[in-house]
C-alpha cells in the first residue's frame, strides 16, 4: 500500500502505541481488500458498545486503549448499549451488568466519542453530506447515509472505525471507489408504501440477492422509510449500498439498462413476512429499531392517545435516542401510559433473553436479530397490529 | 521447506501446529478465557500456530481473541489462507502474529513444528520432507483411467490412483506428465485438456505437491507397467466408492465439473 511519510511515520510507533496499533489495523484492513492508499475521513460512527456483545474481551480492550491514551480525531458517534443509562432497572438489568455497560460508555467518552448511544446519528449529531468519506460501523446506519445521503462508507467493524476515527483516515476501497458503487440488479418494487412494507421490502430483497447494490424503481421512501429499508437489507443480506430511482442522490448517475430486474410483489412480501414471524403470542413489544424519530413518536403518540393498554402480560418498550425522547414530551407522555421510552439501547442490544422469550417488533431487522442475538422466538407485524393485542 | 505468505499481523512465532478444517467462529467456537476450542476435533488454542481456512460469524470474534491474550492463553500465531475482518482485527488489536494467502492449510498437519516470521510473510515447516509430482486424469468417453498401486508401494501402497509420478530434476511439470503416462500405461497424449493450480497432499511426514492434468484420448488400451498391478475405466461417480490415494476425488471433480 502507498502510505504517506506521515502514515509510514504512525506505523513506525513514532506517534505512540495507540495510534501505531491504529495504523496496523486499518493497513491490514486495507491489505485483505487491496486498498491502494488511504483516504482522509470526516467523521466515524462506532459499534461494539453493548457489554452484552462486547463481553469482558472487548471492555479490557477498551480499557487498554484509553490507558494508553488513545483519542478520536474526527467526530464520532456510539451505537446503542445494552441498557438505558438511567432506567435500566425498569427493564430488569442486572447491577453487574450496568456496572460494566456504564464503563463501557465511560471508556468511549474518553477517547472523545460522543456517547449519545444511538444507531440514528444521521438525524441527530453526526450528519455526513454527499460524497463525504466516512468510517461508520452500524449495517443500518451506514446504509442509510451511504445509499440515502450518498456520503462513502464500507461496512466497518467495531475496532476497525476506532481505528480509523483515532486516525481520521480509512482504506481507500469497496464503496469509496466509484466503480464499486454502480448498481449491480434493478428492483421493481410493489409495496403499499407503509413503513411495515419497507421492513418487508428490505426483507425480501436480501433474502434474494445477499449483496450487491440494489437499484430500486416504484417507491419513494423519506428518511423514515430509508431507515428501515436500509435496515432490514443490512440485516437479511449483507446490503450498504442501495439507489432509488428519483430519491438518493447518485441514483440519476447510472444507467441501468441491460441489469438483471426483480420483481418484489406480494409473493415475495409474504414469504418475507413468513420469514420473519414463528410465534403467535409474545411477552414483549419492542418498538424502535433502528431508534424512532420525532416523526414516528408523534404517529405512536397519536395512535394511541385516548386508548388503553389493558393486556397486562405483555411489555412494551420504545426504543429512540435521548435526543429525540427529549424533543418531544408530549408524546413520550402518551408513550408512557403503555410502557417506557428508553434512549440508548434496543430489543436487540440489551439482555433481553434473561427475561423475555418471545418478542413482537414492526422491524425486519430486529425480526432476524431476535432469534439468532437474543435467543427469541420473534413475531414481526405493523405497529397497529402489533397495539391490538394489548388493547 | 519455507512458504511464502502474506503479513496481516506482524510479529514472530514458533510452535506446533493446530489445525482445523473448516473456517472458524471464535464466538462461539473458542473459549475466551480458556483457549478450548468447542468445534472440530478440540484442542487447545493457546500457545499453538492455529492455522484454519478462514474466519467467520460474528464480529464480536474479535474480542474473544482479545480475552485470550487478556488470560495468556492466545495462539502463538494464526495462519489463515484468506483472512477476512473477523480475525485479522482480532489478530492485530491482540498483537498475535498472523499470515495469509499461503499455498494451502494442507501444507500442515496437527503437531508439524513450524516457524512464523509474520514480518518476512514466512511459514518454514520443519521435518517434513517435499516432492512434486504430477497426477493425471486420463479420460476416454467420459471415464476416467485408474490404477491399483501393490501393496509393496512406499507411497499410498494398495490405493486406486490416477496416473502420477515424480517429477524429475530439471524436468517441466507436463513433461512428466506425458512421461509418466507412457511408462505406466504405453499411452501416448498430445497437448494437456486442462491445467489445475497445484494442490498440496500430506502423507506423513512427506509433503506432495501435485501438479494436476487432464488428457482427453480418442482411444487407448493400456499395457501397465510393474509399478501397478492392475487398471480400469470408471465413471469418475464411481471413485467416490474406491480407496484411493488422498484428493483424486477432488482432483476429477475440479476437472471434470
Amino acid at each position: 500500500m502507498d502510505l504517506t511519510r506521515e502514515e509510514e511515520s504512525i506505523l513506525n510507533g513514532e506517534q505512540g502505541e495507540g495510534r501505531q496499533k491504529a495504523m496496523e489495523l486499518v493497513t491490514a484492513l486495507g491489505k485483505i481488500y487491496g486498498a491502494e492508499d488511504l483516504i482522509d475521513i470526516t467523521s466515524a460512527h462506532l459499534s461494539g458498545a453493548s457489554y452484552k456483545t462486547i463481553g469482558d474481551g472487548g471492555l479490557k480492550y477498551l480499557e487498554d486503549m484509553v490507558a494508553g491514551g488513545a483519542k478520536v480525531s474526527v467526530p464520532s458517534t456510539l451505537n446503542p448499549v445494552g441498557m438505558d443509562r438511567t432506567r435500566w432497572k425498569e427493564m430488569h438489568i442486572t447491577e453487574h451488568f450496568a456496572e460494566k455497560q456504564l464503563r463501557i460508555i465511560e471508556l468511549y467518552g474518553s477517547m472523545g466519542i460522543k456517547t449519545t448511544c444511538s444507531c440514528t446519528p444521521y438525524i441527530g449529531p453526526n450528519v455526513p453530506t454527499l460524497g463525504d468519506h466516512v468510517a461508520w460501523a452500524e449495517s443500518s446506519a451506514l446504509s442509510f447515509v451511504n445509499s440515502f445521503i450518498g456520503a462513502r462508507t464500507n461496512r466497518e467493524g467495531g475496532p476497525g472505525a476506532l481505528a480509523a476515527a483515532i486516525l481520521g483516515k480509512t482504506a481507500n476501497y469497496g464503496l469509496h471507489l466509484d466503480e464499486n458503487r454502480k448498481p449491480t440488479v434493478v428492483i421493481d418494487a410493489d409495496i403499499d408504501g407503509s413503513i411495515f412494507s419497507y421492513s418487508l421490502l428490505g426483507q425480501a430483497v436480501g433474502m434474494a440477492i445477499g449483496s450487491g447494490v440494489p437499484y430500486f424503481r416504484g417507491i419513494s421512501p423519506e428518511v423514515e422509510e430509508a431507515k428501515t429499508l436500509s435496515a432490514a437489507m443490512a440485516a437479511s443480506g449483507s446490503v450498504a449500498l442501495y439507489h432509488a430511482e428519483g430519491v438518493t442522490p447518485e441514483a440519476g448517475n447510472y444507467d441501468v439498462s441491460g441489469l438483471e430486474v426483480i420483481h418484489i410483489g406480494e409473493d415475495e412480501l409474504k414469504a418475507a413476512y413468513d420469514k420473519l414471524n414463528t410465534v403467535d403470542d409474545i411477552q414483549l413489544i419492542a418498538l424502535g429499531c433502528p431508534h424512532l424519530t420525532e416523526k414516528e413518536m408523534h404517529q405512536i403518540a397519536s395512535f394511541l392517545k385516548g386508548k388503553k393498554k389493558v393486556n397486562k402480560d405483555i411489555e412494551i418498550w420504545f426504543c429512540t435516542s435521548a435526543e429525540v425522547r427529549d424533543k418531544c414530551p408530549e408524546d413520550v407522555k402518551i408513550m408512557e401510559e403503555f410502557g417506557p421510552v428508553l434512549a440508548d439501547t434496543c430489543m436487540v442490544v440489551a439482555p433481553i433473553e434473561g427475561t423475555f422469550e418471545r418478542t413482537g417488533t414492526n422491524s425486519a431487522k430486529a425480526g432476524n436479530y431476535l432469534p439468532t442475538l437474543c435467543s427469541q422466538k420473534a413475531m414481526c407485524r405493523d405497529i397497529t397490529k402489533l397495539m391490538e393485542l394489548v388493547m | 521447506m519455507i512458504f511464502k505468505g502474506r503479513m496481516i499481523s506482524s510479529g514472530k512465532a514458533e510452535g506446533t501446529v493446530l489445525k482445523l478444517d473448516e473456517p472458524l467462529s471464535f464466538l462461539g467456537g473458542v473459549d475466551g478465557a480458556t483457549g478450548e476450542v468447542r468445534v472440530g476435533n478440540g484442542g487447545n488454542v493457546a500457545g499453538k500456530i492455529l492455522v484454519f481456512p478462514k474466519g467467520k460469524g460474528s464480529t464480536v470474534g474479535s474480542f474473544v481473541m482479545y480475552d485470550l491474550m487478556v488470560h495468556g492463553k492466545q495462539p502463538a500465531a494464526v495462519i489463515n489462507e484468506s483472512a477476512e475482518t473477523i480475525v485479522a482485527t482480532g489478530a492485530v488489536i491482540s498483537s498475535i502474529p498472523m499470515i495469509d494467502s499461503i499455498p494451502s492449510i494442507n501444507i500442515f498437519e496437527d503437531g508439524d513444528r513450524v516457524t512464523v516470521d509474520a514480518d518476512a510473510g514466512t511459514v518454514e515447516v520443519h521435518d517434513v520432507q517435499y516432492r512434486e509430482v504430477v497426477s493425471s486424469a486420463v479420460v476416454m468417453d467420459g471415464r476416467v483411467l485408474i490404477l491399483k498401486r501393490p501393496e509393496t508401494n512406499r507411497s499410498f501402497p494398495g490405493k486406486w490412483s490416477l496416473v502420477a509420478g515424480k517429477i524429475e530434476e530439471g524436468e517441466k511439470p507436463i513433461e512428466a506428465a506425458k512421461r509418466e503416462i507412457k511408462e505406466e500405461t504405453q499411452i501416448d497424449v498430445a497437448g494437456s485438456d486442462a491445467v489445475l493450480r497445484p494442490i498440496y497432499v500430506r502423507e506423513g511426514n512427506v509433503l506432495f505437491k501435485v501438479y494436476p492434468f487432464l488428457f482427453r484420448v480418442a482411444y487407448a488400451d493400456p499395457i501397465i507397467n510393474e509399478e501397478n498391478e492392475g487398471f480400469e475405466w470408471i465413471e469418475p461417480e464411481e471413485l467416490l466408492n474406491r480407496d484411493t490415494v488422498t484428493d483424486t476425488c477432488t482432483v476429477v471433480k475440479q476437472m471434470l465439473g
